[in-house]
């Protein structure tokens, strides 16, 4: 025995709609009453499953513009010209014609555009060019043209060209001629589509058992149970959903998160100093000598207000003034200059992170510490694609009896891995304050080059040993912004603080 | 950073090897150098002294010459194009500035030569007598070295090679020729002994470089490009420091400009050289680098006598300099496996001597050139170990002690703050710390106070407020994506700085969180939902006053303090929304965030302290 075919109720009307012959798509909705896109899918079904023709045919719709039928009484300008010119005598050279015709408002390039295309009017060379009437012109003059005919079953509601057909019209002429008259009608391509049941489906229909359909359940249908009887309507689960995004942590602040977990997770403690700095934290403290150009104007901001602070206790001060000015107990010869309290006591926003971390050290002088920080610098810039005023550092110092050149380099390696870049090279590097100074470069699969993100180094003795620290201290002052760029593609630092939240939801979170 | 161009073909005939240009760039960079890129570089010659002219990256004519400074409006003719490497200077490496420092580094790098170089020098007859006026301190600059140079002669290549040097020295060692400058003179254009002097401004006019006619010394500073390029260096001087040579010749009128009888030209083979300036340091330093380069050109070195203050000294004194590194703390300090051996070949390759002085070879004795400034302590000599070890070479490793990683309340609670306004729907933005007083202020119809974190010398003109609060930020957010669908809801978490005098740095930092909604429906209530969900999910509970503020509406404004929490919450007024270009209902919070109460846990202490 032959199961019965299950259809949905939606899938039932529209086999009971062509069940007595061949219907269009239009008529099924219109006998169904369901929407379009129902009775498709219902259509479709039933072809995949060999119970339904669907048979597609292009045919020309005509819609004439909404003035078309005023403009059809009054004649089309062609028309009128014809009249125009055989009641001049069938000739008129073209200024006189031209004159006439715009005296009757008609406009002249379309009677010639439209009345040469039609060959009713053609025009002569000579002196002066003539405009005459064709026999063809002649013959038209009172017989409505094909196009004209169109236009005017279109307006009374006979719009597929196929359909005008029967009553006449050629369609050929009508495309030629209004194809391209669109400011009069536009003439469309329609898809009609028309089913009809096969015999195996005729067959199936007489058996067929309906089943009800929905697109959701609601509470009744669970708690009466109907929800057994009801279908919900499958879907083209290829389709896209619809674009939403969740509101997202600030792509920059997401890399920062990371940098600080990176340093956590490596047994770091985390530290954090004023931006608003006095000199003495931000360059004496790190033996830079109070003449060199970094601190200068030109480099440094320096604050009107507050514009100097007291110095830290002389415990502090005095082995940073003698190191400066002969080395103190550093072994080291200094720079041999007269230290100056004054341009100690002044204050900037802090050119670097160093601050923290020296911080941190005069602190913590004794082995083992481990201290990172990620925060705010300054420098007086102006701004472009590749600088800003105000960026990102990520800090870190190692006091350890076994911090050298080669644990720093293990240091550094272990976080970048943990960022995301597996290849990491370094490269002898000079920094003031730390010697020997490394620079770290990262390998960029995308870009097949190496790029450098930040220096480092191990404290010179003059830095760490005023502070009481006589262990190597390993450390470092890495960009952040540079690392965000290369993770989340950017090539404009600017990007990284706009606040178009357009373009940051763009920038997925697992970047 | 200046960048110099090293030619490579020449590179190779002075290291007597071809290599190929990818092993040089190689090496220059694992012995420091910031090699840009490999470029090739056309030469012009100057129509009027005839020097070669390199050419400029972008450029692709020259109508300029880099040494007389001749100008004209067809380009030069071209002459040859070089494969040139693009080197970015080390400030702290003047001995790597140019082709003979390079040279000789690369030459142990490379194993062609180690050790310490030779600088030998034979005396010369040229004497100079230095003035006390130099001293004074209307017209002080008291220092002067000399040296005496000899080559074959003097070729187009060298040049351009000895011009760029000099101009480089005086970046990065004379601080653009305040603290040291450099003059160089054809010798054999001077008769000796020669008189370094100060001269009234308007006495002795000479013809400086690239003129014709005599000038006086201020008629220079006010009309000749390099007078007018470096007049504030004399600027508080009434008398002008000059050599002059025996029969009364103006060499030059450092630091400013030589004399155009004395320059050096193709072919010269004596070259006098005068160093001075302020700071002997950088003055020997500029000296020392600059013939010991000339040296690995094929120069030969001759002293100079120079008698200042009754006392006589020979200049250049280019013995080598000591220092005593033990191996133990070179181990220590670098990590690496190094013996007696490996530490001896890695300071060779560097160029530098060593022997140990003791049985046990423990201990070495390291002598260094005169030129290598950049050394003030042993740690230097062990960067020069490391690098001659070769930085690749290195094994990485982690410190194996155990630490505790903690970090600050103030993240925890910004990251509790973050999570909650995110599950709240609103997204996160981060704008800059310093602002203006106008956005700062003004738009927020705020008088600007008397007193607030200013900086002085801003190149931005505008950023002279570091900011106080995060309204700024947010706002200006607003108004670049006021085009997106309402309502639009966003945040910042940062610090702000206030003015403290009581903070050690005359400035306390706060930890906020600032958050708007815009919209048809956004208002007080709705912010304030939004805050007491938030500060119920962080345990604080707070009680509410009125408050009247210039940006909120009157009557739609509270403030709250609750333990080391406060806030500020209002509808902005319209007066504030039209000054950020917005026409919609804005509700604003912000929030100091202070400590929780119960959480975090406290963490161990990070480790036990060996003191």
């Amino acid at each position: 025995m032959i199961a019965p075919v299950v259809l949905t109720e939606t899938a039932k009307k529209v086999w009971e709609a062509v069940r007595a012959g061949p219907k269009d798509v239009a008529d099924v909705v219109q006998t169904t009453q369901l929407d379009q896109s129902l009775v498709m899918v219902a259509a479709l079904e039933a072809q995949q499953q060999g119970f339904f023709d669907v048979k597609e045919r292009v045919r020309l719709e005509l819609d004439p513009v909404p003035d078309a039928a005023a403009r059809l009484q009054q004649g089309l300008p062609e028309r009128q010209a014809l009249r125009l010119l055989i009641d001049a005598g069938g000739s008129l050279s073209v200024p006189d014609f031209t004159q006439r015709a715009q005296a009757q408002g008609l406009p002249v390039h379309e009677i010639f555009r439209w009345g040469s295309a039609r060959g009713w009017v053609e025009r002569t060379k000579g002196q002066p060019p003539m405009v005459r009437v064709t026999d063809a012109g002649r013959l038209a003059v009172d017989e409505p043209a094909d196009d004209e005919r169109a236009l005017r079953l279109a307006l009374e509601g006979t719009r597929f060209l196929d359909e005008q057909a029967l009553q006449g019209v050629d369609p050929v002429a009508v495309e030629q001629l209004l194809g391209k008259r669109t400011d009069l009608a536009k003439l469309r391509k329609r898809t009609q589509r028309i089913l009809s049941l096969t015999t195996q489906g005729l067959e199936a229909l007489s058996r067929a058992k309906v089943k009800r359909e929905q697109n959701a359940l609601a509470p009744e249908d669970f708690q009466s149970g109907a929800w057994r009887d009801i279908t919900l309507r499958p879907y083209d689960v290829t389709l896209p959903g619809k674009t939403v995004y969740p509101a997202k942590i600030h792509p920059l602040r997401k890399i920062m998160e990371q940098t600080r977990r990176a340093f956590l997770e490596l047994g770091f403690e985390e530290v954090v100093s004023p931006m608003v700095e006095s000199a003495f934290w931000n360059f004496d403290a790190l033996f830079q000598p109070q003449d060199h150009p970094a601190r200068d104007m030109q480099d440094t901001f320096y604050m009107l207000d507050p514009a100097r602070i007291p110095l830290p206790p002389p415990e502090v001060v005095e082995p940073v003034r003698r190191t400066h000015e002969h080395g103190g107990d550093t072994g080291s010869t200094g720079w041999g200059y007269k230290w100056s309290e004054r341009e100690a006591e002044r204050v900037v926003l802090r050119t670097h992170t160093t601050a923290a971390t020296i911080r941190a050290l005069a602190a913590h002088p004794n082995p083992p510490y481990k201290a990172f920080c990620v925060g705010w610098t300054y420098r007086n810039e102006t701004i472009s694609f590749k600088h800003l005023p105000v960026f990102h550092q990520i800090e870190g110092i190692v006091i350890d009896e076994q911090a050298s050149l080669a644990t720093l380099l293990g240091t550094l390696t272990a976080f970048y891995q943990k960022m995301g870049f597996a290849k990491v090279r370094f490269k002898p590097a000079f920094y003031p304050y730390t010697e020997p100074s490394v620079d770290v470069m990262v390998y960029m699969e995308s870009r097949g080059k190496w790029i450098e993100m930040g220096g480092s180094g191990i404290f010179r003795p003059e830095v760490s040993e005023p502070f009481g620290c006589k262990h190597p201290v390993l450390a470092w002052g890495l960009g952040l912004e540079r690392l965000a760029m290369l993770r989340l593609g950017f090539s404009d630092i600017r990007q990284l603080y706009q606040g178009s939240l357009d373009a940051m939801e763009e920038v997925a979170l697992c970047r | 950073m200046p960048i110099v161009n090293i030619d490579a073909s020449w590179l190779n005939e002075l290291l007597e090897k071809p290599y190929p240009p990818q092993q040089l760039i190689d090496a220059l960079d694992q012995i420091g150098c910031d090699v840009e890129e490999v470029v090739e570089l056309p030469r012009y010659r100057c129509p009027q002294c005839q020097a070669l002219v390199e050419g400029s990256l972008g450029a692709d004519t020259v109508k300029q010459c880099s040494l007389c400074g001749f100008t004209q409006m067809q380009p030069f003719e071209i002459v040859d194009t070089i494969t040139a490497i693009r080197l970015d200077l080390l400030a702290a490496r003047p001995d790597l500035f140019d082709i003979g420092g390079l040279v000789r580094a690369l030459q142990g790098y490379l194993g062609e030569k180690k050790g310490l170089p030779s600088f030998t020098s034979t005396r010369s007859d040229i004497i100079v007598n230095v003035d006390p006026s130099v001293c004074q301190p209307n017209s002080y600059r008291p220092f002067l070295r000399c040296a005496v140079i000899e080559l074959p002669s003097v070729d187009d290549r060298m040049l351009v090679a000895l011009m760029k040097l000099q101009e480089n020295l005086h970046w990065g060692v004379g601080r653009d020729r305040k603290l040291a400058s450099i003059g160089i003179y054809d010798l054999d254009t001077i008769k000796g002994p020669i008189t370094y002097k100060t001269l009234h401004p308007d006495d002795e006019p000479f013809v400086p470089l690239g003129v014709s006619e005599p000038m006086s010394g201020r008629k220079i500073l006010s009309e000749h490009s390099k007078g007018i390029a470096y007049a504030h260096l004399l600027a508080n001087h009434d008398r002008y420091p000059v050599l002059v040579d025996a029969d009364g010749h103006v060499l030059s009128m450092p630091p400013i400009i030589n004399s155009e009888r004395t320059k050096i030209k193709i072919g010269s083979h004596r070259l006098f050289v005068d160093v001075t300036g302020i700071s002997i340091a950088a003055v020997e330093n500029t000296l020392h680098t600059l013939v010991s380069s000339l040296v690995e050109l094929g120069a030969t070195i001759r002293t100079v006598r120079i008698v200042q203050d009754e006392k006589e000294l020979e200049t250049p004194d280019l013995t080598p300099k000591q220092a005593i590194v033990d191996l133990s703390q070179a181990k220590q300090w670098l990590g690496l496996p190094l013996d007696a051996h490996t530490l001896m070949e890695s300071l060779f390759r560097m160029r530098l001597d060593v022997e140990p002085i003791d049985e046990s070879k423990t201990r070495f004795r390291v002598r260094y050139p005169a030129f290598r400034s950049d050394i003030r302590h042993t740690v230097d000599v062990f960067e020069d170990v490391a690098i001659g070890f070769g930085f690749q070479n290195i094994q990485a490793k982690l410190v194996p002690t155990m630490t505790v990683g903690s970090s600050r309340t103030e993240e925890q609670t910004s990251d509790l703050a973050r999570t909650i306004l995110l599950g709240l729907g609103y997204s996160e933005i981060m704008s800059l710390p310093m602002t203006t007083e106008s956005d700062h202020y003004e738009r927020f119809r705020m008088p600007v106070p008397n007193r607030y974190p200013r900086v002085g010398n801003p190149k931005l003109k505008a950023l002279t407020v570091v900011r106080q609060h995060l309204m700024s930020g947010v706002m200006q957010a607003l108004h670049d994506n006021r085009r997106r669908p309402m309502p639009q809801r966003l945040f910042e978490i940062d610090n702000v700085a206030l003015l403290d005098d009581e903070a050690p740095t005359g400035c306390r930092e706060e930890r906020r969180v600032c958050f708007v909604e815009m919209g048809k429906d956004a208002g007080y209530a709705t912010a304030r939902s939004i805050l007491d969900a938030m500060l119920r999910e962080m345990g604080v509970e707070a009680a509410y006053s009125a408050t009247q503020q210039p940006w909120f509406t009157a009557g739609r404004a509270a403030r709250f303090q609750a333990g080391s929490f406060e806030g500020i919450l209002g509808e902005l007024h319209p007066e504030v929304i039209l000054a950020f270009g917005l026409d919609h209902p804005v509700a604003l919070v912000e929030v100091t965030l202070g400590s929780l109460r119960s959480w975090p846990i406290p963490h161990p202490r990070t480790t036990e302290r060996s003191s």
